[in-house]
């Protein structure tokens, strides 16, 4: 065997060239296969957490008809000891009480519907953390023009910052992301950008009758810190709910569409305003992680805790079926493309193995008449085979880990028409890639088997030939 | 042959024209504007009023008068219950505007609060803003003739106007013979559904007029739902004018 091995370790050698082309289409296969599914499957998996993390929750507690019917009326009592039951199920992570409904906002003359989100400013620490995305720096014409004025930055950089006018940003490491800025850049030039773009802002204490507002909802209303918005809707059983709210600070919503649109209030602030004494619509349970079966034990457990028959628990999936099966389908969408890949780099794969074995007739021919087994012969080009597709496969594999690494701690960050195409999506503008995962090994699998596909023919030809033929070429 | 058959057809023509004629002094269009007219005024109109929300978990009472002119302005203050005490609501022409005296703003209802419930009833401010006219906007059609609670009432079918910009596709309609009330109203959106029916009931003098003082509306959609108007006063043609109807006076009348 180890003779074998090594006849077929020289034979592989002594065509150099063909070796490399048969290795290079195997690695092109599996490094761009890793890269578009690493890629996939990241994006998608920043989309759900970002959606799941910060808003909807794996699983939540609601009224039944809640989700059917998102109104006031469809609240329940809400009762500390229930969440600290809840809190004490295997692998739950936070439970944090939300109380959600639909107002009119106005400032002015500026009038739109927005959305209401009644949170505890401590608990919801844990959950969506709103503290972290209170807008800390502000790209303003004016910060432009004094950045300019202050002379320190160079140009090019200033017109980096000039092409990002008008946003807002909750810490520095998103606004070096967007700038696209190198490390040398960034310690000369950061310090400066971050002192002319900062502004104050404010949060919420545990019982404050104020608000914080969305960026762009506070833009349209045009208000700021200070400033009073007028709440006005429909409370509990149909009363009418109006209210006048000072403006406590401004949020930086990643996704735009809740950008536009988004009230955070307390929730004694909230069932004052809606007169909803004690009620809330939504406890958000937060889990370790989201695979089917930790989502669907701590679904059943959640259930089985619940007293009142007119709440249930619901997982995310259930809350969000629209957006669940779009995943679903554009992942198999994506598994369509990369079989269709895999396809063409199989013929690819195969043509070399046909020019091989083309020839190479000839030599099979000699080493048979002067005694070789035919046996031993097909093992050699078999070994031949597969030590040709494991390199092709390691190196793959290889050239494509540090990208997936890279672009997993620096995800592409999308600027410009497609940026903001994504933004308008309500995506989060970046491509982070996905850590390595199952898909990474099932290359391997997959490689593995279209070698194996491909090894059949060398030797059902070594089988058929007839030696005297084969001599003659 | 062929003559004699050209004779009785004109016979009979001209027999069921005639016996149509006989039956129809008013024309359908008359008879919706008289039953319009008799219940909004024909120029203004003042009236208090109590509306039952009925839900399945809960209901509830709000007591508003309001102030009509013409159909171009309305004006409502509802008087129940005491949290909502004073808030008013005014209309004038497509805009609607709201005064809430618990924070002294004034704010005009945006289009997209235009289909929600008014003060949480079944009644969408659409509604009541709705400027369209069940006269001028409907092509009027009486189809029959049935009784409702023991009234005779001409069955009248109402197809919106083409150009015509309003909510409904069609209404039917059982107006009484007697003293041209609404007994019942169907209401059907424009693919011909039913959405809401409007029944009118407790028959009483008000103002020297006979007029429906209770209109019970139930929503197609939700059996469940309901919401009961009542109308506890009502005086024809007072003397106001456009004037009345000014945001300086939302914040004053009482």
């Amino acid at each position: 065997m180890k003779e074998e091995f090594k006849i077929a370790w020289r034979n592989l050698w002594r065509n150099r060239r063909r070796t490399i082309i048969t290795g290079a289409s195997i690695f092109f296969a599996v490094f761009f296969a890793v890269i578009m599914r690493s890629y996939q499957l990241g994006s998608y998996d920043n989309m759900i957490n970002n959606l799941l993390e910060s808003f909807t929750g794996y699983i939540q507690v609601q009224h039944i008809k809640f989700q059917d019917n998102p109104l006031i009326d469809n609240s329940f009592d809400y009762n500390d000891s229930l969440a600290s039951a809840i809190s004490e199920v295997d692998k739950v992570v936070s439970v944090t009480p939300h109380l959600e409904s639909f107002t009119l906002a106005s400032s002015g003359t500026q009038t739109k519907g927005v959305a209401i989100i009644a949170i505890d400013p401590v608990k919801e620490k844990d959950f969506s953390d709103p503290e972290s995305k209170l807008v800390k720096y502000r790209i303003t014409e004016e910060a432009v023009k004094r950045l300019k004025d202050a002379g320190s930055i160079p140009d090019n950089i200033l017109e980096k910052v000039n092409e990002n006018l008008g946003r807002s940003y909750s810490s520095p490491a998103r606004i070096e992301l967007e700038l696209g800025l190198s490390d040398e850049d960034k310690e000369r030039c950061m310090p400066e950008i971050l002192k002319y773009t900062e502004v104050s802002n404010g949060f919420l204490t545990n019982d404050d009758e104020g608000i914080l507002v969305s960026d762009k909802l506070a833009s349209y209303l045009k208000v700021s810190i200070g400033d009073s918005v007028i709440l006005m809707g429909q409370g509990y059983h149909g009363i009418s709910a109006t209210g006048i709210f000072p403006v406590r600070g401004i949020i930086k919503m990643p996704s735009p569409e809740i950008d536009n649109k988004l009230i955070i209030m307390t929730i004694p602030a909230a069932q004052k305003f809606f007169d909803a004494e004690g009620k809330i619509t939504s406890l958000v349970v937060n889990l370790t992680d989201k695979s089917n079966r930790t989502i669907k034990t701590a679904k059943a457990r959640i259930n089985s805790l619940l007293t009142d028959n007119n709440t249930t628990a619901k997982t995310w999936y259930e809350l969000n079926p629209i957006i669940y099966q779009q995943i679903q389908g554009d992942s198999q969408s994506g598994q369509a493309m990369l079989g269709v890949l895999y396809f063409i780099i199989f013929f690819g794969i195969f043509g070399t193995v046909l020019m091989m074995v083309s020839e190479r007739k000839r030599e099979f021919g000699v080493l048979v008449a002067i005694g070789m087994q035919k046996k031993k012969l097909k093992r050699i080009v078999a070994i031949e085979m597969f030590l040709l597709g494991a390199i092709g496969l390691v190196c793959g594999l290889l050239a494509g880990t540090p990208l997936i690494l890279y672009f997993y701690y620096h995800p592409v960050v999308l600027k410009g028409e497609l940026g903001n195409l994504m933004e308008d999506y309500g995506w989060d503008a970046v491509m982070p890639t996905a850590w390595f995962g199952p898909y990474f090994y099932w290359q391997a699998v997959i490689v593995a088997l279209m070698v194996l596909l491909a090894i059949l023919y060398p030797i059902r030809k070594i089988g058929k030939m007839k030696e005297i033929e084969a001599l003659k070429g | 042959m062929r003559n004699s058959y050209v004779i009785i057809f004109f016979l009979l023509a001209q027999g069921f024209g005639l016996n149509a004629l006989s039956a129809q002094d008013l024309s359908a269009t008359d008879i919706v504007r008289k039953a319009d007219e008799k219940f909004n005024g024909e120029k203004s109109s003042y009236s208090v009023m109590s509306m039952n929300v009925i839900r399945p978990e809960w209901q509830r009472t709000i007591e508003f008068k309001s102030w009509t002119f013409g159909k171009d302005y309305a004006l409502a203050l509802i008087t129940a219950p005491a949290k909502e005490t004073g808030q008013t609501f005014l209309k004038r022409g497509s805009e609607m505007w709201s005064w809430n005296p618990s924070i002294s703003r004034l704010i005009k209802l945006p289009p997209s609060m235009m289909s929600q419930g008014w003060m949480g009833s079944d009644y969408t401010n659409d509604d009541i803003l709705r400027e369209s006219s069940v006269v001028d906007d409907y092509i009027h059609e009486i189809i029959g003739e049935e009784n409702i609670d023991s009234r005779l009432c001409y069955k009248i079918k109402m197809t919106a106007r083409e150009d015509a910009s309003i909510v409904w596709g069609k209404q039917i309609r059982w107006i009484d013979k007697k003293d041209f009330l609404v007994l019942k109203a169907e209401l059907y959106d424009e693919d011909g559904f039913l959405v809401r029916t409007e029944t009118g009931s407790d028959i009483k003098i008000m103002d020297g007029r006979a007029i429906i003082s209770k209109i019970e509306l139930s929503p197609e959609e939700e059996p469940e739902n309901k919401t009961i108007l009542e109308i506890r006063e009502i005086k024809f043609n007072i003397p106001i004018g456009e004037s009345y109807f000014s945001q300086q006076n939302m914040k004053r009348v009482r």
